[in-house]
This record gives C-alpha cells, sequence and structure tokens, in this order.
C-alpha cells in the first residue's frame, strides 16, 4: 500500500523558469494489483512516479509505505527502500552500454555485496524465465529494441522487488511485442507483485490485466474510471 | 575468470615480482662479490677523491678538487663542458672506438 | 565484512567492464602512465642509488685534501706547507700527494697521472721488499670472490712502468706488457711498459688513472722536489676537521683546504642536477600526460553522466558511484604503477640505463662501465606511489563527487514526456 498525501512538486523554485509538475495530489495504491497511470505529456505522470519509487522527494506532502512515512528519511535510507521495494523498468530501457546483458542484469545487487555465485545463478534463471539466456553474454547494443526491454525487465526483478515501476513501457515495442509484455505483467500480478505503469498507449489500459487506471492532467488527478 | 579476479591476480603477480625485485635490491647491497669493497679499498689506498665519471676536462675529473672558478677559466666565451656533456651525443667517431674494443 | 569484499569486487568487475568498452583509449593512456612512472621510477632509482654508491666510495678518500692557490688557480704545494700544516694541534699525519692530467691527442683523452702512496709497512720492511697491497676486508677474502683488487710486486711499480686503469687499456687497446709513449714537458718521448692493469670492476674511479712511478712523474712533468700536487692530511679527531681547516687558512692564507664532507656533497648535487635536469627535460611529456589524464579522468562526459543516472535510479547510492570512480582510478594507477616501477627496476640495475645513459651519466673518452648497486629503499617507492598513484586517483573522484549527487530520477527525464 502506497498513500500520497497532498503532494506538489515543483522545479525551479524561485526561478523564472519555476514550473509546477504536480499539486495537491492524493492517491493511495493498493498493493498486488496493476495500476496504470494515464495522461497527455506534461501532464505529470513521470514525475508522480519518481516521487512514488522514491526517485525523489515532493516538495510538499508525503509519501507513505506501508505505513511508513518516507518522505523526510535520508538518502541512504531511501536508496535502500528503493531498491529492495522497487524495480523499475525505463522508456528507454536504459542499459549500460558496451557491457552484457547479464552484467547489465546484475547491477542493481551490485552494491549489496551478495556472492557471486548465487546471484549470478538468479539472475541467469530469470533471464531464462524471459527467454534471454542464449543472450546473456551479448553486449547489449546488439539486443533487438524486445530483448532490451526484456533485458531491463529481468535487471527490474534482480532483487527481487514488491513493486514494479513501468515508465511508458510499450513506447519503442511494436503490438506483438507490446501483447508479450502485457503476458508478463499478467506473471507480475499472478506472483502477487504490485504494478504501476504509466502510459499513452491504449493497448495497455485496455488490458484486461489492469485493475485500476488513474488519470492525470496538468498535475493533478482527474476522476476515476473502471 | 571473473574480472575483478583477474585483476587481483595481476596486481598480486605484479607485488610478487616487486617483492622478488626488492629482495634482489637487498641481497645485491649485501653480496661481497659487489665489488664496492674493493673499490673502498683502492680509494682508500690510492687516496682518491673523486669517481671517474667526466674525463673530458681536468675541472670535471675532480670536480671537488677543481678551482672555484673552473667553469669560465678557458675563454670567457668557451662552452662549458659539464652540461654539455649530458645533452650533446659522443661523436661518432669515439662511439665506434668504444664498441670495437669493448 | 565478506560482503563488503564482494561489492567492492563487484564495482571493480563494472569498472573494468567500463574502462574496457574503450579499450583502445584506455589501453593508450595505461601505456603512457606506465612510461612516465618507468621514466621516473628509472631517474629516482638511478640518481638514488649512484648517490649512494658515491658517498660509500668516497667516504673512503682522505680526510682532508689541501691545495695552495695562485691567482685563483692550484699551484703546486712547497715542502714548507707539509710543515705548516703538521704543526696545527690535532693534525696527524700530512702527506704530499702528486698527480695530475696528461692529455693523450691521438685519443683525445685525458689521463690522470697519480703517484700511489707508499703503504705503511714501506718503511718498517727489513729486507727492502716493498708491496702495495690493496684489499678488502680480510673475513671478505675469505670468500674467495674478492681477492686484492690489485698486488704490486717490489719496488712498487717501478721506474719505467705504470698500471692503467681499465678504460685506458680500453681506448688505447694496450695489454700487459706493451709499451706506452708519453711526451716529457721538454719533448722528449718517454717509454713506460704497461706493468699491469686495474680491474674492470674499479672502472667507477679508476678508468683513466695511471699509475706511475714519482720519479718518473717528477720527469715527464718537470716537476722540482719537494714540489707536490696537494696534500692529503689526517686527524685524530674527526669532528675537529673544520676547526682545523680553519685554522689552516689562517696560517696559511693562500690554501685552500676541501674537507671530505665537500666532496660528499659535491656528488650530491651533482646527481641530485642531473636527476632534476632529467625531469625538466621530461617535464613536457609528464605535464602533456597531466592534461591527458586530467582531461579523462576529470572531464565526465553526457554519456558517462547519463549512467551515473542510470545506476543511480537503479538503487546505486551516491557513495557507491564514488567507490566505482575510486576503483577506475586505483586500477589504472596502480596497474601502471607496478609495471613502471618493474620495468625501471630492470632497466637501471639489469640494463644499466640503457635509455637515457647519455644524459644521466655524461659521456666522455674514457667512459667508465659500471653496474650500479640497486640501493632501492621502499622509502622511494613510496614517494613515487604517492607522486603518481594519488594524484591521478583524486582527479578521478573528485569530479564525481558532484556527479553523484544527480538525482536519480534524471534517467527518466532523459527519456521526457
Amino acid at each position: 500500500m502506497i498513500e500520497l498525501v497532498n503532494v506538489r512538486k515543483v522545479f525551479n523554485a524561485g526561478r523564472p523558469a519555476e514550473f509546477t509538475a504536480l499539486s495537491g495530489v492524493n492517491l493511495s495504491i493498493e498493493s498486488n494489483k496493476v495500476t496504470v497511470l494515464i495522461g497527455p505529456s506534461g501532464s505529470g505522470k513521470t514525475t508522480l512516479l519518481s516521487i512514488i519509487g522514491c526517485m525523489s522527494r515532493p516538495t510538499a506532502g508525503r509519501v507513505q509505505l506501508a505505513g511508513r512515512e518516507i518522505t523526510s528519511l535520508p538518502e541512504r535510507f531511501l536508496t535502500d527502500i528503493r531498491r529492495k521495494t522497487f524495480g523499475f523498468i525505463f522508456q528507454q530501457h536504459n542499459l549500460i552500454k558496451g557491457i552484457t546483458a547479464l552484467e547489465n542484469v546484475m547491477l542493481p545487487a551490485y552494491p549489496l555485496g551478495e556472492r557471486h555465485v548465487p546471484l549470478k545463478q538468479r539472475a541467469m534463471k530469470l533471464m531464462e524465465d524471459l527467454h534471454l539466456s542464449d543472450k546473456a553474454e551479448s553486449k547489449v547494443e546488439w539486443l533487438s529494441g524486445g530483448e532490451a526491454q526484456r533485458v531491463g525487465i529481468v535487471r527490474a526483478l534482480i532483487n527481487n522487488p514488491s513493486t514494479i515501476i513501468a515508465d511508458e513501457p510499450t513506447a519503442h515495442l511494436d503490438t506483438q511485442l507490446s501483447h508479450r509484455f502485457l503476458g508478463i505483467v499478467k506473471r507480475f500480478k499472478e506472483e502477487r507483485k504490485t504494478v504501476l505503469i504509466t502510459t499513452h498507449d491504449p493497448l495497455v489500459y485496455d488490458d484486461p490485466v489492469i485493475d485500476r487506471i488513474i488519470r492525470l492532467r496538468d498535475g493533478r488527478l482527474e476522476v476515476e474510471r473502471r | 575468470m571473473r574480472k575483478s579476479n583477474t585483476f587481483f591476480l595481476v596486481t598480486a603477480i605484479q607485488l610478487a615480482i616487486l617483492g622478488l625485485l626488492m629482495a634482489h635490491a637487498a641481497i645485491a647491497v649485501q653480496a661481497p662479490s659487489n665489488g664496492l669493497r674493493q673499490i673502498q679499498s683502492l680509494v682508500k689506498r690510492l687516496e682518491l677523491t673523486d669517481l671517474c665519471l667526466f674525463t673530458e676536462a681536468r675541472y670535471t675529473r675532480h670536480l671537488s678538487q677543481a678551482d672555484l672558478n673552473t667553469p669560465f677559466q678557458d675563454h670567457p666565451l668557451s662552452l662549458e663542458h659539464f652540461p654539455s656533456g649530458s645533452f650533446l651525443a659522443p661523436p661518432a667517431m669515439i662511439e665506434k672506438l668504444n664498441e670495437r674494443v669493448d | 565484512m565478506r560482503e563488503w569484499i564482494e561489492k567492492q569486487k563487484y564495482i571493480i568487475d563494472f569498472t573494468l567492464s567500463s574502462l574496457l568498452r574503450r579499450k583502445a583509449k584506455n589501453i593508450g593512456l595505461l601505456a603512457l602512465y606506465t612510461l612516465i612512472v618507468f621514466i621516473l621510477a628509472s631517474v629516482m632509482f638511478f640518481t638514488h642509488a649512484i648517490k649512494k654508491e658515491a658517498s660509500l666510495i668516497l667516504d673512503q678518500s682522505p680526510e682532508m685534501i689541501v691545495q695552495k692557490l695562485v691567482a685563483g688557480r692550484q699551484d703546486l704545494v712547497p715542502l714548507r706547507f707539509v710543515e705548516t700544516v703538521r704543526g696545527i694541534r690535532g693534525v696527524q699525519a700530512v702527506r704530499g700527494r702528486l698527480w695530475g692530467y696528461y692529455f693523450d691527442p691521438r685519443f683525445g683523452a685525458n689521463y690522470t697521472l697519480l703517484v700511489p702512496p707508499p703503504t705503511a709497512q714501506t718503511g718498517a720492511a727489513g729486507n727492502g721488499s716493498r708491496r702495495v697491497m690493496v684489499e678488502g676486508e680480510p673475513d671478505r677474502n675469505a670468500e674467495g670472490s674478492a681477492g686484492p683488487l690489485f698486488d704490486l710486486g717490489a719496488d712498487e711499480i717501478g721506474v719505467g712502468s705504470v698500471v692503467i686503469g681499465s678504460g685506458v687499456a680500453r681506448v688505447r687497446e694496450a695489454g700487459t706488457g706493451e709499451l706506452m709513449l708519453f711526451r716529457a714537458y721538454d719533448g722528449e718521448i718517454l717509454p713506460f711498459r704497461i706493468k699491469k692493469i686495474l680491474p674492470s670492476s674499479s672502472q667507477l674511479v679508476s678508468s683513466d688513472l695511471i699509475l706511475i712511478d714519482e720519479a718518473d712523474f717528477k720527469r715527464l712533468f718537470g716537476i722540482a722536489d719537494g714540489l707536490v700536487t696537494d696534500l692529503a692530511v689526517t686527524v685524530r679527531n674527526p669532528t675537529e676537521l673544520s676547526t682545523i681547516a680553519s685554522k689552516i687558512t689562517r696560517r696559511l692564507p693562500d690554501a685552500r683546504p676541501i674537507i671530505r664532507d665537500e666532496i660528499l656533497r659535491t656528488y650530491d648535487s651533482i646527481f641530485n642536477w642531473r636527476g632534476g635536469m632529467m625531469i625538466v627535460i621530461l617535464s613536457s611529456a609528464v605535464l602533456a600526460f597531466v592534461i591527458f589524464a586530467w582531461d579523462k579522468a576529470s572531464g565526465l562526459s553526457a554519456g558517462e553522466r547519463r549512467e551515473i543516472g542510470i545506476l543511480k535510479a537503479i538503487g546505486w547510492e551516491s557513495s557507491d558511484i564514488i567507490l566505482m570512480k575510486f576503483w577506475d582510478g586505483a586500477v589504472v594507477s596502480l596497474t601502471a604503477f607496478l609495471s613502471g616501477v618493474i620495468l625501471a627496476y630492470g632497466h637501471v640495475f639489469f640494463t644499466d640505463s640503457v635509455v637515457f645513459e647519455p644524459a644521466l651519466k655524461g659521456w666522455s673518452t674514457l667512459y667508465p662501465r659500471f653496474k650500479l648497486i640497486p640501493f632501492v629503499s621502499a622509502e622511494q617507492v613510496t614517494t613515487l606511489f604517492f607522486l603518481t598513484v594519488v594524484p591521478y586517483s583524486v582527479a578521478t573522484i573528485v569530479p564525481a563527487w558532484r556527479a553523484a549527487t544527480i538525482d536519480p530520477d534524471s534517467a527518466m527525464r532523459y527519456t521526457g514526456e
């Protein structure tokens, strides 16, 4: 359960370029559900996502994670919560070029200092689940768009997070690959993970796997549907 | 092999070589065969005062014994031999001569 | 602890992977860095070793030399000097030395002619046999490797004979028993038979030496009896050397005493100067490297910033980023440092500094060939470490400090909405 209370986010505060990305957002996201955030460009979807995912702090308001106030935690604790609770899937995949897919997958686990053999086994197992085992030793720039995204998904799962956050996951995928992605989301739901997706794509928000749709416009929530 | 292990291995090998070289240095300094004592006794016996490193002129051969104004004693415009010896290569004739006899 | 080690290893894994991405550039950097360390270490090893060796060797030279100056130039010393110096309290022995230079125009070589001092037992020997012995410490002799350096039979060198240094023998391609011709001060040609060649292991001090009998020396240069080149003075208490030196200058205002410390200082400063000069010549190369390394290490490209953003987004802390940058600098500089030092050691002590022998040692016709004794201390290596590894690592970490505080959501921002 993630709760946002009166969250406000202002960029470049006090400067001429001041810009209010979110104003007065009250939202609670239930666990083990798939929630979709939709809204036009600049409506504050990504900002909201990064606040929920403990990547940035709100200018005002509070964020509670499983009843615990996290807005005022110092960076170290926030990072710790982030890497244990959230797995991120990015629009641009955000893989590190020049290193292998396997290394990319294992990266989020590096600072935790886990032993190498079990970590590698887990990474290989997760890659196998998404049919990537033969790509493990390939450099990421040799991967196709769909493969790169699946590597990004495996990377999000390596620390076994309870919540998956995906930012425009289907923006660079064709219909077939988008369907495959939704299949993976379905599996997440079966594994009782919380999933949060931002999207423009009707293919995503019309899919039966979606439990709830939240609409954003100009940094405010619109009335909910479904 | 993991890259970090390769790095540690390479570093360990380098450190081992460095250690061996340090041991080599320690042994060589102690070794009686290094001739140092012989040179020392020769210096003592012959009452030598200088190293035979720069034999090109009298004021460079015995540096410690040279007159205080030696660098300019030959001619005010003459080039000082001392730094020149460091920068210039020896004449080809001398090099050839030494090569042949060495 | 195990976690901590694993974490370092993971971060090194990642650092090496990222370094290998720009293989040519980073290997070039590593090679250049190694070269710089190699040069610095070579200069350092060489100057330190030769300074140490010079100080150990010259520690055996006479405690004090007294010259006579005439119009600012060294002149022959009359025997009255001997009496005056001997009369000073604290002086144990005074002996006139005879030595000088002889220029050989045929070979363009400058020889040092020296009359060896008589041995202590010369006067005491009843049967008239005079032996000149130079030997190592007796206990060392037992090991067999260090026999007497040269051992002259009766009558020392003897009139009409010379003992030559190995450099002289090399230049003239002369062997024992052959004749050497010298042109005396009055133009007369004097032949000398080569009695012995000094062992080449003593080249560092004896390469250009020609040991000659006193009578021959005086005949060759036309030096009258009662004159010597300079005086070697022995004192009872070495701590009084400077007091005695000032007493000598008071009694003999035209005398110039040179004490052993000054000799040692002269050589110390020479090799400092030569080593420094090498560094000056090389400083442009060093500076070019510093600029290159600074640019490489401190300039974070947009791509690197983006990567740091990604790493933060996927759960790396600022301290992890700094740790990664630390290893980035440390891996490169440590490898370069160790390779450079190892190569420099081999260069200086196994190949006799082939690369910059001419600049560091100097050259001349009678150049001595010698192997340096490897006087290397941990202190030198540590100094070198702090001169090379630390600045590079710092130059790598400092700019990362700012980048490490990039907001993790920049990775999402990058995509834009």
